[in-house]
């Protein structure tokens, strides 16, 4: 299919070949690290939600979801929460969002009081004991990979304050690193409050009836079922989706952009060669699609060398910064379309340019 | 003999600001299957628009040309460049070759171009013509790392190659010099003889044009002496 001309013209101009093939792969990168990134924070943070047991969570009115750091609920609610017919507990917590410990991406870490959030979560320390003091924390077994710490290590919260690690747990839910409830309480100055209360229901095919009960008992606050919890980052942060499909946008317009002035300066190179092509006989169509060949090879090139940077680069910066990555096949496609698209899209102009030529003048080009 | 190439009353003039510039004032023509014809006359006037227009890269601004049947006149641009795909050989002074491309590849492109869409190169043929050129130790090498004369015999071979109504060569040994240019012109002739094919050359040398069959001159957009037949 890739005649000879083809390939020969490329090696003919490696350099500028190169620059090209680079700038088809910086579309590609840019598409696949960010709706990657984007993807693997999604599911992470989805996978360590989904371990929830509670079917409620009871905040203030206002309070968005999971991803803020809002702390204005008072803890005295809790006692009213496990007074209410159909409640088997209530746990505050507190979820805080810093900054992450590299100064990059961030972090989440939770106040709980550890006894009866493990009992309702079903989860256990499989290593050490429960935090206590206000210097303590624990972590799940993922973030003890992860940074390489363990019981006895040392992490930083809250910018650069030092907390040792007293205990690791398994399986993982909600915030990688959880301290008791009193020592957040205490970093963050917010005495008695909290972000939200987990309700865990006796019996979960009532909990719409409880909701009900809970409303009438404590009206004005916001009670919504963790079931039905939007924990898909490209939902909860707002214009994420609008970002991503901008980018996509400008990566295609790299891509087309960067083939078109390749492609445009070889044509106006190998004037000559395309009025010898129409005194061949080439129809317009031939000198198109041996224009659009070439371009297409090296939006492939770009293309095969985008995907393999962009799974190298993922990897370094998970194993460096701890995000994730995931890449999905729809975007892949996406960036694969790209890509050629781009460049082929971007070839368009000079190919019909030079089908256009006369061929006398084209054959008398210098 | 059949007539392979008919022109008649073939005027061309180009527009350059607001003069006008005729540079062919009524040139009729008849060229029969087999003939080796030169056009011989002074610079500027009118050989290479008349071939030009032989080969269908340019129109005549009145006048009619009939190539193998085919009226390239009331041609489309589409159809004329078809006509020339299946038609026309052309041959170049300054050689033209596709400088990444082999001498073996310049011949396999224009065989795939020739063919369209339906069927490769016939290796046979190209080996058989570049023998005849004497160029199959040069079949593997690249333009720039052959002579002129071969790179003019790489060039001819590829309008032979596939087997063209007419060739139409403009000046073909204007960059060679006289033993190359005795080398390239032989194998016109050798062309012409073995496989009885229809030449037409503009050349200004008297020694190439004695090599032919026929030839005509020119002088200011017109034939001024047609039909000198060469005597062999
Ligand atoms: N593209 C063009 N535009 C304007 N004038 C041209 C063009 N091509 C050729 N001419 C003029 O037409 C005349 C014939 O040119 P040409 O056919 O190239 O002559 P020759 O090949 O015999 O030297 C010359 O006067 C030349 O200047
Ligand atoms: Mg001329």
């Amino acid at each position: 299919m890739f005649d000879s001309l083809v390939a020969a013209n490329i090696l003919q101009r490696p350099v500028r070949a190169l620059v090209s093939v680079a700038g088809v792969a910086l579309g590609v990168c840019l598409v696949m690290l960010f709706t990657g990134l984007a993807r693997g924070m999604s599911n992470d943070l989805e996978r360590r939600s989904s371990n929830m047991r509670a079917e409620i969570l009871f905040t203030r009115p206002g309070s968005k979801e999971l991803m803020t750091s809002t702390v204005n609920l008072s803890t005295r609610y809790v006692e009213e929460l496990e007074r209410i017919a159909g409640v088997e507990a209530a746990v505050p917590v507190i979820r805080y969002i810093s900054q992450g410990s590299r100064g990059f991406g961030i972090e989440q870490v939770e106040g709980v009081e550890w006894a009866p959030y493990a009992a309702m979560n079903g989860m256990r320390l499989i290593e050490g004991r429960a935090p206590e003091g206000n210097n303590e924390v624990v972590i799940d077994e993922t973030k003890a990979r992860n940074n390489r710490v363990g019981v006895g290590g040392e992490i930083q919260i809250f910018g650069n304050r030092a907390y040792r690690v007293v205990g690791v747990y398994s399986p993982e839910s909600g915030a990688r690193i959880k301290m008791s409830l009193a020592a957040m309480q205490d970093a963050l100055e917010t005495p008695n409050k909290c972000s939200y209360v987990l309700v865990k229901c006796r019996d979960a095919n009532e909990q719409r009836v409880i909701a009900e009960r809970i409303d009438a008992a404590l009206p004005g606050n916001k009670i919504q079922f963790t079931n039905e919890l939007v924990l898909n980052i490209e939902k909860s942060i707002p214009y994420l989706g609008v970002f991503l499909r901008t980018l996509v946008g400008l990566a295609a317009v790299v891509s087309a952009l960067v083939v078109m002035l390749a492609m445009y300066t070889t044509i106006t190179e190998r004037t000559r060669e395309i009025g010898v092509l129409k005194a061949l006989g080439a129809s317009r169509g031939y000198i198109i699609s041996v224009i659009e060949k070439e371009a297409l090879l090296i939006s492939f090139l770009g293309l095969v060398i985008g995907f393999a940077v962009s799974f190298i680069a993922g990897h370094l910066i998970h194993r460096t910064y701890g995000l994730v990555f995931e890449y999905g096949w729809s975007w892949a496609l996406t960036a694969a379309a790209i890509g050629l698209g781009g460049g082929a899209l971007g070839a368009l102009y000079p190919a019909m340019r030079a089908a256009g030529l006369d061929p006398v003048s084209a054959l008398s080009y210098e | 003999m059949r007539t392979i190439l008919k022109a008649e009353n073939l005027q061309k003039t180009y527009r350059v600001g607001s003069v006008d510039v005729h540079a062919l004032r009524g040139v009729s023509l008849d060229v029969e299957e087999g003939d080796f014809l030169a056009i011989m006359g002074p610079s500027g006037c009118g050989k290479s628009t008349l071939l030009h227009l032989f080969g269908g890269l340019l129109t005549p601004t009145a006048g009619r040309i009939v190539i193998d049947d085919e009226d390239l006149t009331a041609a489309t641009d589409a159809q004329r460049t078809d006509i020339r795909r299946r038609k026309i050989g052309f041959v170049f002074q300054r050689f033209n070759l596709f400088p990444t491309l082999s001498a073996d590849g310049n011949l396999r492109l224009a065989e795939r171009i020739h063919a369209g869409s339906n069927g490769a190169g016939n290796a046979e043929r190209r080996r058989e013509v570049l023998t005849l050129l004497q160029l199959e130790d040069k079949m593997h090498h690249k333009p720039l790392e052959m002579s002129g004369g071969e790179q003019q015999r790489v060039a001819l071979a590829r309008a032979v190659v596939t087997s063209p109504a007419i060739i139409l060569a403009d000046e073909p040994t204007g960059n060679l010099d006289t033993e190359n240019s005795a080398i390239v012109l032989n194998m016109f002739q050798e062309m012409n003889y073995r496989f009885n094919q229809t030449i037409i050359m503009i050349t200004h040398n008297p020694e190439a044009a004695a090599m032919c069959r026929r030839i005509i001159q020119m002088r200011d957009g017109q034939i001024v002496a047609p039909n000198v037949v060469v005597q062999i």
